[in-house]
């Protein structure tokens, strides 16, 4: 016992030596471009080193997790939704599903405040704020059978608190699927290499969809990989199209392909699930966990050099081409998947509290599973700052500042203070088979360049093309996932808030309400989708930020049911776990809210940009970028919604703040904690191991409960058994 | 751990994420729990799987 503990103590000052030792290098060397990898070294013994010793106090200290205590899996187990599940297969479950497009895009764009920043707040936000929510909200939604977030914030803070946060769910929601719409209309436009390969994935998943029903009912790994070879095929494909008459079919405005995306929204949420939603998400799982292993091989073999700088001048000025304002709020609000994210709360209440077999899981599951999509953001942030700065910036501004040819991008960023001939330019565009990489924002093509760079540096030059359209058709592809689901979950979540008021709508069969709900959602995100796709201020510069502010907005719910929680159990000594990072995302999230309302910088406050539109446009002038009066009205008509939106996510927190508050002084006043609303406990017969590895004792145990023959699994070590039946 | 040790583990990672075991979890469950009652065929019990998603849709995250 003594010799291990020795052990622990000498392996764990090795990875916090190493960790400071690379925060050190990330943090302090200027003047002077550093390799990748120290980035790499600073997450992973940060991670690390929190998992270890922060997740573990949460979890004994604060949470008091038992696990004599069954499970909701254990009690309720009907072999379908409750259903005792191994923590590994569960971790992957839940991984994919709060894993998604988030965390590459947002890095990517924040990387114009230089590497740092964004590092810094992806790997401390993480640790304190986004993994710990996570992990907070599977705690208290398994204690109670699972309940929804809204449930918990109606239940526990009362109606108010609940009906905000219902309107924060489904208001993410819309601005969310709007903003990744918009990225995938960024990426494919004007690329028929691109365009060609994401329309193959309709009629291969339709084709999935089918044989998984049909001819191989419930064989899903093959079913996939088919799926999967048609994919590389539709990829490879694309560049012949792109050489061929076929092109013109293929090549696509912005507009066309957001009309499209439209469509295919409705469609999608009106089809039965195995027929295209299913079939994509097996598809879109597999390539993701795929590609994030890929690049982090990638970036570990290649180890490239960052050419970004640390800080940029960007962070104090607030005068960012990719987005406006300053390092805070705007940082935190940009990234938000990898380091904080609300919508997280939304899936760790949902399946997962259902599936797992021990209380003690929740730190690998809530908290393991968010460091992972971290590090994620941290690759992300790392292949936006390989790429040269000036090929950065030309990608990255809108197309109203950049002007439409090279000659008039490179002039642009030299203005922002960069580099970059219009030779230089067409080159980059050339090397991956683009007729141009001007203005291509939304983060997608910037990662798929990055990325580009990394895998063709590990294959081969050649391949760089592939490498891009690859990447690209790997974004798109699960953007779309997330527009399909989501479609669904909003038009559910309208369905039955309209079944309060008219019966038959609360019957998801019901085929006019199922229309009428699902073209309602589609037209919600439709309508800022294309307003972001002909806004001459560019789309992802004006509604990047309200889905920023609107993510941050649902964590702040979910960090208040929680810290309401806390305390109503009579822990307040333990509230501040959940407490500082509410504190802290609240601060950012209403700095955001109110700079973008109150601002009388125009580029910064909707409504300062809004006047002086309105202004000009009373004079009868067209303001540079605009280009005619129709572009002044929309300018001034989408300033005026984006505004209101904005102020309404600030009153929102408020509320659910205030109202929770409210909850607080009672339960604080009180003598005995407030009456529980958990599940009375019950005893738990089910023996696995809490964490990745088996300890000795758990080993002992597992060996002792099921005499090695287990039902399931490979063997009697990775499969709990009932004993006391 | 050989090398087949690890492809194993592997396929039952796999197998088990992607959900083929559902329905061997099905029977089970259904043998212990309703002895007697008819079991649902492989085919009838993924058609009915997937259409209770119709039903329960699935956030995906960001």
């Amino acid at each position: 016992m003594q010799r291990s503990r020795a052990r622990s103590i000498a392996i764990w000052t090795v990875v916090a030596i190493v960790g400071a030792v690379a925060w050190a290098v990330v943090a302090l060397v200027r003047g002077e471009q550093i390799s990748a990898a120290w980035l790499i070294f600073a997450a992973l013994a940060s991670y690390a080193i929190a998992y270890r010793f922060y997740a573990r106090f949460i979890v004994r200290r604060v949470l008091e997790v038992d696990d004599k205590r069954a499970t909701p899996a254990e009690r309720l187990d009907n072999g379908i939704d409750y259903q005792p599940t191994d923590r590994r297969v569960l971790f992957g479950h839940h991984f994919a599903a709060i894993a998604g497009a988030g965390p590459l895009v947002g890095p990517v764009l924040a990387a114009q405040m230089g590497y740092l920043p964004g590092t810094i707040w992806i790997i401390v936000g993480v640790i304190f704020a986004g993994a710990v929510q996570d992990m907070v909200i599977l705690f208290f939604s398994m204690r109670r059978d699972g309940k929804s977030l809204g449930q918990m914030a109606r239940d526990e803070i009362g109606p108010v608190g609940g009906v905000a946060a219902l309107l924060a769910v489904f208001s993410i929601m819309i601005i969310l699927l709007a903003v990744l719409a918009l990225v995938v209309v960024n990426a494919l436009a004007e690329s028929p290499w691109g365009t060609f390969s994401l329309a193959m994935t309709i009629p291969i998943a339709l084709f999935m969809g089918f044989y998984l029903r049909v001819i191989r009912p419930g064989r899903v790994l093959e079913t996939t990989a088919i799926g999967v070879t048609l994919l590389l095929l539709a990829i490879i494909a694309g560049g012949f199209v792109q050489d061929s008459g076929l092109a013109d079919a293929f090549t696509l405005s912005p507009e066309a392909i957001a009309f499209c995306l439209i469509a295919y929204g409705f469609v999608a949420s009106v089809l039965p699930v195995w027929m295209l939603l299913a079939p994509r998400d097996y598809l879109s799982t597999f390539m993701k966990i795929g590609v994030i292993a890929l690049l982090a091989v990638g970036i570990i073999v290649t180890l490239p050099v960052m050419q970004n700088e640390a800080v940029t001048k960007f962070a104090s000025s607030g005068e960012g081409p990719v987005f406006a304002g300053a390092l805070f709020p705007f940082v935190f609000i940009t990234i938000a998947c990898g380091a904080l994210s609300g919508f997280h709360s939304l899936i760790a209440s949902g399946t997962t509290p259902k599936m797992i077999e021990k209380e003690s899981q929740v730190r690998i599951i809530g908290y393991g599973a968010m460091l992972t999509e971290s590090f994620v953001a941290v690759m992300a942030i790392i292949a936006a700052s390989i790429i040269e700065p000036g090929l950065y910036y030309a990608m990255n501004t809108p197309a109203g500042v950049l002007g439409d040819s090279v000659q008039s991008a490179s002039q642009a960023v030299n203005g922002l203070g960069f580099q970059i001939t219009p030779g230089e330019l067409s080159a980059a565009a050339a090397a991956v088979d683009e007729e141009t990489l001007v203005a291509r924002t939304g983060g997608a093509p910037t990662l798929a360049i990055g990325m580009s760079e990394i895998f063709a540096g590990a294959t081969a030059e050649s391949l760089k093309a592939f490498w891009y359209h690859f990447a690209i058709m790997f974004e798109a592809l699960f953007i779309l996932t997330t527009v399909d689901a989501g479609t669904r979950v909003g038009r559910f979540m309208l369905q039955d808030t309209l079944g309060n008021v008219y019966k038959p709508f609360a019957r998801v069969s019901w085929k006019p309400g199922l229309w009428l709900t699902s073209a309602l959602v589609v037209g919600a995100w439709g309508y800022f989708l294309y307003a972001g796709v002909t806004n001459p201020l560019g789309g992802i510069n004006q509604l990047f930020p309200l889905f920023g502010i609107a993510n941050q907005l649902l964590a702040a719910v979910a960090l208040t049911v929680a810290t309401t929680l806390l305390i109503k159990a009579g822990k307040l000594k333990w509230a501040w776990v959940t407490g500082i990072p509410l504190a802290w995302d609240a601060a950012v999230t209403l700095t955001a809210s109110y700079q973008k309302v109150f601002s009388d910088v125009p580029t910064l406050g909707f409504f300062a940009q809004r006047d002086r539109f309105q202004e000009a446009l009373d004079n009868g002038e067209v303001l540079a970028p605009a280009q005619s009066l129709d572009d002044m009205q929309a300018v001034v008509t989408n300033s005026t919604v984006d505004g209101i939106l904005a102020a309404l996510f600030a009153v929102l927190i408020i509320v659910v703040i205030a109202d929770a508050a409210r909850v607080w002084v009672k339960a604080i006043r009180a003598r005995e904690p407030l009456p529980t609303t958990e599940t009375p406990p019950e005893e738990s017969h089910l023996v696995a191991p809490s964490g990745l590895f088996p300890t000795a004792e758990e080993r002992a145990m597992l060996a002792g409960a099921n005499g090695g023959a287990a039902r399931f699994g490979r063997d009697g070590a990775r499969q709990p058994e009932r004993t006391g039946r | 751990m050989t090398l087949r040790e690890a492809m194993s583990g592997v396929r039952w990672y796999l197998r088990e994420v992607a959900g083929e075991t559902a329905y061997d979890r099905y029977v089970e469950h259904a043998r212990r729990e309703h002895p007697g009652e008819p079991v649902m065929s492989r085919r009838d019990f993924e058609r009915w799987r997937q259409d209770d998603r119709n039903a329960n849709p699935r956030a995906r995250c960001c």
